[in-house]
């Protein structure tokens, strides 16, 4: 109860001071009254007794006061008065609060921006149930590539042996022709075991999820519809349950809708490269041993509670190592690896996240410097007013306190506007954010977002108005007070020392920031220039996906592919067109298939070499400028029929033909169910498929009789504008089939563009930061050269007025911004060696510590601090050396 | 237990003589002077002048407790629940604000009591033994 009492006493003196202290002073003056009647009673004169009684008592005025500090005073009191006065101050000089709130709300609206996706990706609870129980179980290659997809097989295994999980669902994104009575459409389908939903633990918002009864064989077959598709399809009607859809030719029912944030995505492996909106069972044969052992499988599972991510994976590994032993054939070298689903989904981004924070500190910091920079200016012409202060008997701690709530305040006018600076950014964030590392749309100003805003602020008030108010309260009361005797005292000094200090902080700031952003800049142009192996210029793509259900004959697909190449060529303004299963740069599966070479002898399982696997057609390599380099392209019969020729890259012939003419050798790639041999008639240039930071591994090209594909990306080479062209292509081809869809139309320019699209976002961001960073440094030295000239102005008289030279005087002030900036730039130097050695790993064709990279900044800083020095040094050189001696 | 003894050693060695006046020493004392406060209520309602009036008459004229240390200890003692105050007529017709303990104030000052008596003997038996 004791700090009830006390606080409803202070509010109320606070609110209502006078009858407060009125109360207290009644109560006193009552005592006084007793005492004079008592010394009465006791025999002295009523002026005798008054004057005993009054002396007695001591000072009143004091005792009310010590009696009121009791009832009111205190804490709150001298808040409200420092608020209201620091208001006041602040409002006095609007300038300076102006500068400096805005620079505040730079820094920290940076900061409250990245904060909000740090907590949306790395911090919140993921929307599932028990998500930190919730893993990921991968294969890894015997070529060292992690998070392979795995075998219906292997997936039964882990299933029947693992004891460490819950429950555990396989799944796999594909791509299925949604049709009906409107235009047909493609969309993105989770074929998945019922378990999956138990393992997320997420309820429908109608209807219900898949369970395990409809993985029973001759189950009918039902979906489950996301949000969107329910809202698109069925206008968000409830009756939508039991209505039927068809799903690449097959008539499903629909049992359940799921709400409208849920999702689950793995991008890493989809095949579909969007969040599902359909979910239907995965089909589990159990009789046949067809697609039993490929790889195609991705699995997540519910850890049972107290049992570690660590644990389930030693025990995965157990489990493969058996599979290995026993189908050495399919399993030889693979291990296995248990990712927490967190890991999974953001893992990537952790460290270019926790950097760009890092940044933003380091920016905050800088905008810190700059305002207590500001504070020491604005303490300094308040010399006056505080020794005044101190001298009517202000405690030190007072003048500090009152100094530091001005700074509070400073900081969260700041904030405040910070959080539109942060709104603004988050606004602008997913703009320019690469699509396919994550989804930044949950990103918003949330309440975790405010809290750590208000830290921040009052963090950095402390931090910037701590210094300026130590310093300011250590003042000499006699030297402040005394006319004239400023620009030579000791304070002046001392405070031009901090500012000093101050400036060659956030110069070094700077430097590291511009250090690690030039990096990521270089690495991002060495990326921009690497030899992909293609020309993207005036290149459209789209992909084109026959459903099963009406095109069950490979001859058909081929077919059709042939034939809609054709009319693709034929079409005016098209220079050449071709196909090609996955683009190079775009999704796919990255497939690194085992081949053996005919007449060489065969290695043990498991060890033999690998290649990538593309389908394409003569046109393709035209298309795209890859050129042939030995041999022959494909001829127009191969195209239609089955030759058994492949051409492959000059890669693989440089590893596995280095002495030989790769032409006319043969391979058995392991494709097919059964061995199939075929020949090389030809070697094409290297293409990067998978990335652009990784060599292009070896490749083996197919013509579509000879390996058909459901599905085909087309790509047109134009005269003009290649976007024009896509309405066009979308009418040959319904030309063709009425019910086929057209997806993923896109330019190769903006395939290119998502491929670099992350490298570019990390880069940007840096560099807006460190580019905010050299301003406010500039802004920084600038006040401190200004100052310092002001300070000097009497100095420089003398010496314009003893016969210096303005270019002198020019050079002396130059002289001495150069000075600090050299030390904040060596500093930051020292700083830079050792922390952009973090940035490995976003770094591509430079070192961490780069020369080049470190001299450029160096001189970009110097040269800038050098223009925001010249202007005070202009000034200081036309100081009228007469008014200047005058005036003191 | 350090403060309660060093607060006893300044008792002794103060004399009883205006101990409650320094300010700077109005922390170490609170606690003593908190307890002869409420001794003072215990025996009836009072106001501020009774309180100082009523604490000579006890120590025989040795305790003067200053009215600026009094009313901020009333004070706070007040909102630690301990008393309650009210406004009243005093008997010469003067309208005075008088003091009265509260249970919890009762409480306080038994416990206060109990564990002042405890040192007392612990601080006598000490002597005893060295001299």
């Amino acid at each position: 109860m004791k700090w009830f009492n006390v606080l409803r006493d202070r509010l109320r003196a606070l609110r209502r001071r006078d009858s407060v202290i009125n109360d207290i002073d009644r109560e006193m003056r009552t005592h006084l009254h007793l005492q004079i009647e008592a010394n009465i009673k006791a025999g002295m004169s009523p002026d005798e007794a008054r004057e005993k009684a009054m002396r007695s008592f001591g000072n009143v005025n004091r005792a009310v006061d010590a009696a009121y500090d009791v009832k009111g005073g205190g804490l709150f009191e001298t808040l409200a008065q420092d608020v209201r006065y620091g208001t006041r101050v602040l409002l006095k000089h609007k300038a300076f609060t102006l500068i400096a709130v805005s620079t505040l709300a730079l820094g920290i609206g940076a900061n409250s921006a990245i904060f909000s996706v740090v907590n949306e990706l790395l911090l919140r609870p993921l929307p599932y149930q028990d998500p930190d129980r919730i893993v990921m179980l991968w294969e890894v290659s015997p070529g060292g590539r992690h998070q392979n997809t795995t075998s219906r097989a292997n997936f039964r295994a882990w299933r029947a042996q693992s004891t460490s999980y819950e429950d555990m669902a396989a799944f796999s994104d594909q791509r299925l022709t949604l049709t009906g009575n409107f235009e047909p459409e493609e969309v993105s389908g989770q074929l998945a075991l019922p378990e999956i939903f138990k393992v997320l633990g997420v309820q429908p918002i109608l209807g219900r999820t898949l369970l395990p009864d409809d993985a029973q064989p001759k189950s009918p077959l039902v979906a489950v519809l996301s949000y969107g598709l329910w809202q698109r399809r069925f206008g968000g009607q409830p009756n939508a349950i039991g209505q039927p859809i068809t799903l690449s030719g097959n008539k499903f029912e629909v049992v359940g809708v799921m709400p409208p944030n849920f999702q689950f995505h793995i991008k890493q492996r989809s095949g579909t490269g969007r969040p599902a909106e359909v979910w239907i069972v995965l089909p589990m044969p159990t009789n046949s041993t067809e697609n039993e052992r490929g790889r195609f499988l991705s699995t997540v599972a519910k850890l049972k509670p107290g049992v570690s991510a660590e644990q389930a994976a030693a025990e995965l590994r157990t489990i493969e190592a058996r599979l290995s032993d026993e189908v050495p054939e399919f399993n030889k070298n693979y291990s296995a690896e248990v990712l927490p689903l967190r890991e999974q989904f953001f893992g990537n981004v952790r460290r270019p996240l926790w950097l760009m924070l890092g940044a933003v500190g380091f920016v905050l910091l800088i905008a810190c410097a700059n305002v207590a920079n500001l504070l020491l200016s604005l303490a300094t012409s308040r010399e006056k007013e505080i020794a005044l202060r101190a001298a009517l008997g202000a405690r030190r701690s007072r003048i500090v306190r009152q100094l530091l709530t001005e700074s509070l305040l400073l900081a969260l006018l700041g904030s405040a506007l910070g959080l539109g600076v942060a709104w603004l950014g988050i606004k602008a964030l997913p703009l320019i954010s690469p699509r396919d590392v994550v989804s930044l749309q949950g990103v918003s100003l949330n309440s975790s977002v405010l809290l750590w805003t208000l830290g921040v602020s009052i963090l950095t008030g402390i931090i910037f108005g701590l210094a300026p108010a130590l310093h300011i309260s250590r003042l000499n009361l006699n030297d402040s007070l005394k006319e004239g005797g400023k620009a030579d005292s000791g304070q002046a000094t001392g405070s031009r020392r901090m500012r000093s200090v101050l400036v060659v902080s956030e110069i070094a700031l700077a430097v590291v920031l511009l250090a690690s952003a030039g990096l990521l800049v270089r690495s991002f142009i060495r990326l921009q220039q690497v030899d992909r192996g293609f020309n993207t210029d005036n290149v459209l793509s789209m992909v084109v996906r026959l459903p099963f259900a009406r095109y069950p004959e490979d001859a058909q697909l081929v077919q059709f592919f042939n034939q809609s190449m054709e009319r693709m060529r034929n079409l005016p303004g098209v220079r050449s067109a071709g196909m090609v299963n996955f683009l190079p740069l775009y999704g796919g599966l990255g497939s690194s298939t085992g081949f053996k070479i005919i007449g060489r002898p065969e290695p043990p399982p498991g060890q033999g070499p690998s290649c990538d696997v593309r389908v394409v057609d003569a046109g393709y390599f035209a298309t795209l400028g890859i050129p042939i380099l030995r041999g022959r392209n494909f001829s127009e019969i191969e195209q239609r029929e089955a030759k058994r020729v492949v051409l492959i890259n000059e890669a693989l012939a440089r590893k596995h033909f280095p002495n030989q003419d790769p032409i006319g050798q043969r391979l058995d790639v392991a494709m097919f169910e059964t061995p199939v041999v075929t020949e090389i008639v030809g070697v094409v240039g290297n293409v990067r498929y998978d990335s652009l930071i990784d060599e292009a591994p070896g490749a083996v090209y197919f013509t579509h009789p000879d390996l058909p594909y459901p599905f085909m990306t087309l790509v047109l080479r134009t005269d003009g504008d290649p976007t024009a062209i896509a309405p066009v292509v979308q009418r040959e081809i319904r030309a063709l089939d009425p019910n086929q869809p057209v997806s993923d139309v896109r330019t190769m320019d903006q395939v290119m563009s998502e491929a670099v699209s992350r490298s570019r976002f990390n880069t940007f961001l840096l560099a807006l930061f460190a580019g905010l960073a050299t301003l406010l440094s500039a802004v920084g030295i600038f006040g401190v050269m200004n100052y310092s000239v002001a300070l000097r102005t009497r100095e420089i008289g003398l010496r314009l007025a003893v016969g210096a030279q303005p270019r002198q005087v020019l050079l002396l002030v130059l002289k001495q911004g150069l000075a600090l900036t050299v030390m904040g730039v060596g500093l930051g130097l020292l700083a830079a060696f050792a922390l952009t050695r973090l940035l490995t790993g976003l770094l591509f064709g430079v070192e961490a510590v780069d020369a080049t990279t470190f001299a450029t900044i160096s001189l970009l800083l110097v040269f800038v601090s050098l223009f925001a020095c010249y202007l005070p040094a202009r000034r200081a050189m036309r100081i009228d050396p007469m008014r200047a001696l005058r005036y003191e | 237990m350090m403060p309660t003894v060093s607060r006893y050693h300044y008792f002794c060695v103060a004399q009883f003589k205006e101990i409650f006046v320094a300010k700077d020493k109005a922390d170490l004392l609170q606690g003593t002077l908190d307890m002869l406060i409420l001794k003072s209520l215990s025996l009836g309602e009072l106001h501020g002048y009774g309180i100082i009036q009523r604490l000579r008459q006890l120590s025989d004229e040795m305790l003067n407790v200053e009215q600026g240390s009094l009313y901020p200890a009333l004070y706070r003692i007040e909102q630690k629940g301990w008393v309650s105050a009210r406004w009243d007529v005093h008997e010469t017709g003067r309208e005075a604000k008088f003091y009265k303990l509260t249970r919890s104030g009762r409480k306080h000052l038994e416990t206060q009591e109990a564990s002042w008596d405890r040192l007392v003997l612990a601080i006598t038996k000490i002597r005893q033994a060295t001299t």
